[in-house]
């Protein structure tokens, strides 16, 4: 109780004081601010990044038709392998427990024209269950279906990269172009994916039926690619385990002349990345944070200075060095609270307006702005300590005749 | 109310040491109103800083309404100043950015107890010292008579033993300072001891008792037949525009 009514006074003494209290607690507020900002963009750009890898592909595992080398960092098909069928997809697809989808792929690049222009590309084959272990879904039009690859009609998606270099303002679905010298029909246009973590820009691609494309374009019986998807995300390690034994197991006696890409081990790596550079971020903005804890300081000393005569007089009055401790130690967590919750509401709507700007997803993540009122108040009595205990040390009667 | 016995005070200072309280006994009762009095250097500010419990003397017993002042550690002593004794200071000392009822208010802070009725003790104080229409007023607002006057009224608040007044008149002029020593004649007709520390005999001459001081020892301790009266020389004072 008596806590609080000496809290009460310090409040009306600090409000008397405006500009000096608003600047000590701007200085914290800022720091706030800038740290429960910089988290807000930071996982913003992670949320971004996870719906990214997402969008690949839910659980998905990767089988590629030759050893893959690291160059780096990524892994580079340096030979090609002509030992993968689709009936391994099926194999595994029917023998993995782990396993709930599996495609065969066939990809190739292209020169694709329709009139007078022409676009490079990359056509792809995928059966009618590969659509749906990449999560591919059409903007407009349709997708193509398990008939029109089993009568491997020439009907091909489009990604919206392609759609707009071939057709520029205009609807493509119904019309026809040319792969290579291959008419096709447009029976859809893809929902825009962006670039992947490699930089290549997923919407650039014209996706056919795997039929089709082994048989009518490529005119191969091997494919390079088994897309896989798991029961669940836990389960990758398990289901890679499962299908590179049932691999090699089909291989029997030969070198091993496959790769298994790992949707999980993408993720964690991207994750790390983005974590490093949150922590860098966020230091960053805990080094604002402390300036402003140092503003506290030089607030507080300054007013154990100016108040020395009123130390004095409080200790005559009964005030023990406690008290007084306690007193300055409070005005200097009431600074750094107020600056504290400023800042988060100040950092909050910072982030609003940064998303509303469009300048970077950012995403408020409320024990970030626990943890920045939790660091301003910890700031505030590190650095409310000293002026604090200072202003317990002095001798009354001194403090009395101070000037 | 006051037994102070061979007080001594010495300071050191590196290899010198100076004594500057040697050996001081004397006894104030209760309701007794009396004047220390002495230049600057004598040891009054010393003496003075002892009585209300600011410091420790080196040697010697000092008790104060029947509780020992010196062989107490600081917080008990903090406690004592609290309960016992009441400050006027020659500067004042009011907190200039809370009004005058806060100031008053503010020894109830640091009391054991916080009474339920501080708000009205505070009230009450105030009038006593004729300042209740200037109760939401801050410092800087009043004159320096009527400042003083509140820190008389704060000093009061707690209903302490002893007021112990230092220089209360030093920095008024002198209607300001007669109508203090007024208060002060009034509060000891109603029974209140006070010891007030000064260097000037006519200020000293409003007690009924004068101590004299020189060089760290009472020199001179005698009764005051006829204190000069405040009310009246108030009275002679011309109000001045």
């Amino acid at each position: 109780m008596r806590f609080l009514r000496v809290l009460a006074l310090s409040c009306s003494l600090l409000a008397a004081h405006k500009l000096r209290t608003l600047l000590s607690v701007l200085g914290v507020a800022v720091g706030v601010a800038a740290v429960l900002l910089m988290v807000s963009v930071g996982r913003g750009a992670e949320e971004r990044l996870l719906a990214r890898i997402r969008a690949m592909g839910t659980n998905l595992l990767v089988v590629n038709a030759a050893p893959a080398r690291i160059v780096a960092g990524r892994a580079r098909q340096s030979e090609i392998a002509t030992t993968l069928f689709p009936a391994d997809a099926q194999a595994i697809v029917d023998h993995c427990r782990w396993i709930v989808r599996s495609a065969p792929a066939v990809s190739r690049p292209y020169l694709t024209t329709r009139e007078s222009r022409t676009w490079k590309t990359t056509v792809v084959g995928l059966p009618e269950e590969g659509l749906r272990i990449r999560n591919l879904a059409v903007r407009s039009g349709r997708a193509f279906d398990a008939e029109d690859d089993r009568v491997r009609r020439r009907v091909a998606i489009l990604g919206p990269t392609v759609a707009g270099n071939l057709f520029g303002r205009e609807d493509p679905v119904g019309q026809s172009f040319l792969v290579g010298r291959v008419p096709f029909e447009v029976v859809g246009v893809t929902i825009p994916r962006g670039v992947d973590a490699n930089g290549t820009d997923q919407d650039d691609a014209v996706i056919i039926p795997l039929e089709t494309a082994m048989r009518r374009l490529f005119n191969v019986t091997s494919i390079q690619t088994i897309l896989l998807e798991a029961a669940s995300l836990e389960a990758l390690g398990a289901a890679e385990a499962e299908v590179r034994g049932l691999l090699r197991e089909r291989r029997r006696g030969h070198r091993e002349d496959f790769t298994v890409q790992n949707q999980a081990l993408l993720l964690a790596a991207q994750r790390e990345a983005s974590r490093s550079m949150k922590r860098l971020i966020g230091s960053v903005a805990g080094v604002a944070l402390l300036v402003g804890g140092v503003g506290i300081l030089a607030v507080m000393l300054i007013g154990v200075r100016e108040r020395t005569r009123e130390i004095g007089l409080r200790r005559a009055l009964g005030a023990r060095r406690r008290d007084v401790l306690v007193q300055f130690l409070s005005e200097a967590l009431l600074l750094a609270g107020g600056g504290g919750v400023l800042g988060v509401l100040a950092g909050a709507a910072a982030g609003a307006a940064v998303s509303a700007l469009g300048l970077a997803d950012t995403r408020l993540s409320w024990p970030a702005g626990a943890f920045g009122f939790g660091f301003a108040l910890a700031v505030g009595l590190v650095f409310g300590i000293y002026p604090a205990a200072r202003a317990a040390r002095l001798e009354p009667v001194r403090a009395l005749r101070a000037d | 109310m006051i037994e102070i016995e061979n007080l001594v005070k010495t300071y050191e200072t590196g290899q010198t040491r100076t004594e500057v309280l040697k050996g001081i006994s004397f006894r104030v009762g209760k309701g007794e109103y009396a004047a220390l009095m002495g230049a600057s250097g004598t040891g009054k500010s010393t003496l003075l800083n002892i009585l209300g419990g600011l410091d420790k003397p080196t040697s010697g017993r000092y008790l104060l309404d029947g509780e020992d002042m010196v062989n107490v550690n600081d917080d008990t002593l903090s406690r004592l100043r609290n309960r016992k004794i009441g400050f006027v200071f020659q500067q004042f000392h009011l907190l200039d950015r809370a009004n005058v009822h806060r100031n008053v208010l503010l020894p109830f802070l640091y009391a054991d107890g916080y009474p339920a009725d501080a708000r009205e003790r505070a009230e009450r104080a105030v009038a006593a010292v004729g300042l209740a229409d200037r109760i939401s007023y801050r410092p800087s607002q009043l004159s320096g008579g009527q400042q003083q006057r509140v820190a008389i009224a704060r000093a009061l608040v707690g209903d302490p033993a002893l007021l112990l007044a230092d220089e209360p008149t030093g920095n008024l002029d002198a209607r300001n300072g007669a109508e203090v020593l007024a208060i002060f004649q009034r509060l000891n007709r109603e029974g209140r001891t006070i010891v007030l520390v000064t260097h000037d005999a006519a200020v000293a001459e409003h007690a009924g008792r004068v101590l004299v001081m020189r060089d760290g020892r009472i020199v001179e301790d005698r009764k005051v037949t006829q204190p000069r009266d405040a009310e009246a020389e108030l009275r002679a004072i011309p109000v001045t525009p």
